[in-house]
């Protein structure tokens, strides 16, 4: 398996590694940074995460209970609107991203502000859809098991979503005050990225299976 | 690849706006599709279009915005294990708890 060590001053460079930058020797037998290969990895592990979430409305969310079920209550042009700011987002990281390969210090930071406001004003759709089902159609978390299920779903994402704004604004934070993202923080932007465009593509699946066919 | 040749090939902020305009217009036929279905009532075959159109949106978001389609093909074989499980393993529960809900009352 891969591994990274410091370079000592003077040591010899084995011909088969990578100098990534001026302060680590990065030894990979994959050819891949360490970093990102790890988050691939443990965005592949994510999968079973939340398949078991979105299996386990599946087997539930279509049953019929005493108390109300959410597929009776969806407010599809809401969640909709939900789904295009989560999918605007994306494109705006990924200008984030791009900025940075080419230098655009500003726009990186303009960029990374502007994915974690979409994403608050996601989560903050998500707050208000809640609140909605709780006070006015008495959803609760423990109302019946498709309620119980719609809740953890939504809620592990939204949850996922609130801990990708929080790596955004630390990243947008360590730009402002070094004046820009060096060459490590870049890598961090990729890996944050990563797991954003993540989180979008498993609410392109929640969105459609959930809401759309579970609504219908 | 080396990071010239990654650098370069990677696409444009034209191409990225482009995508999502993509991404967007595929989002706004699913919901056409969900209140299509309501008024008329598809006989079954909303589920497989959506399905196919959310596949779709998936697939773009991860080749190019998450820039699979650009990098070593080992991390695809990664991400693409990770999925093919999940799926593998929910469909043989989904399929074993289905039938215990169909045929064994549960």
């Amino acid at each position: 398996m891969a591994d990274t060590f410091e370079i000592e001053e003077g040591a010899e460079v084995p011909e088969h590694a990578e100098v990534h930058d001026s302060h680590h020797l990065v030894h990979e037998s994959t050819g891949i940074d360490n970093r990102k290969l790890g988050m691939w990895v443990f965005l592949s592990s994510e999968f079973l995460f939340f398949g078991a979430f979105i299996s386990n409305y599946l087997l539930y969310g279509g049953r019929d209970f005493d108390s109300v079920v959410p597929r009776d209550i969806y407010d599809i042009p809401f969640t909709s609107i939900s789904s295009f700011v989560l999918l605007m987002s994306s494109l705006t990281m990924v200008l984030a991203h791009h900025a940075l390969s080419t230098g655009d210090q500003n726009g990186t930071k303009t960029w990374l502000m502007a994915t974690a406001l979409l994403g608050s004003v996601f989560l903050g759709g998500q707050v208000f859809e809640f609140t909605e089902f709780i006070v006015e159609y008495d959803m609760t978390l423990t109302s019946n098991p498709a309620a119980s299920a719609f809740y953890m779903l939504t809620g592990f994402h939204g949850t996922h979503v609130a801990l990708g704004i929080v790596m955004l604004l630390s990243l947008f934070g360590i730009a402002r005050r070094e004046g820009g993202l060096s060459e490590k923080h870049g890598m961090n932007l990729e890996l944050v990225g990563l797991y954003w465009h993540f989180v979008d593509i498993i609410w392109i699946v929640i969105f459609t299976l959930v809401y759309l066919i579970g609504a219908a | 690849m080396s990071d010239t040749a990654h650098a370069t090939s990677h696409p444009s902020t034209k191409d990225y706006v482009r995508i999502a305009i993509f991404l967007a217009v595929l989002t706004a036929i699913e919901v056409a599709l969900f209140y299509l279905n309501e008024a008329v009532g598809m006989e079954g075959w909303d589920a497989p279009l959506l399905i196919g159109l959310s596949t779709i949106k998936f697939v773009v978001v991860v080749g190019w915005f998450m820039h699979l389609r650009f990098e070593d093909s080992f991390l695809a074989r990664f991400f693409g294990a990770g999925f093919v499980l999940a799926m593998a393993l929910y469909g043989i529960v989904l399929a074993v708890f289905g039938a215990i809900v169909l045929f064994g009352g549960g």
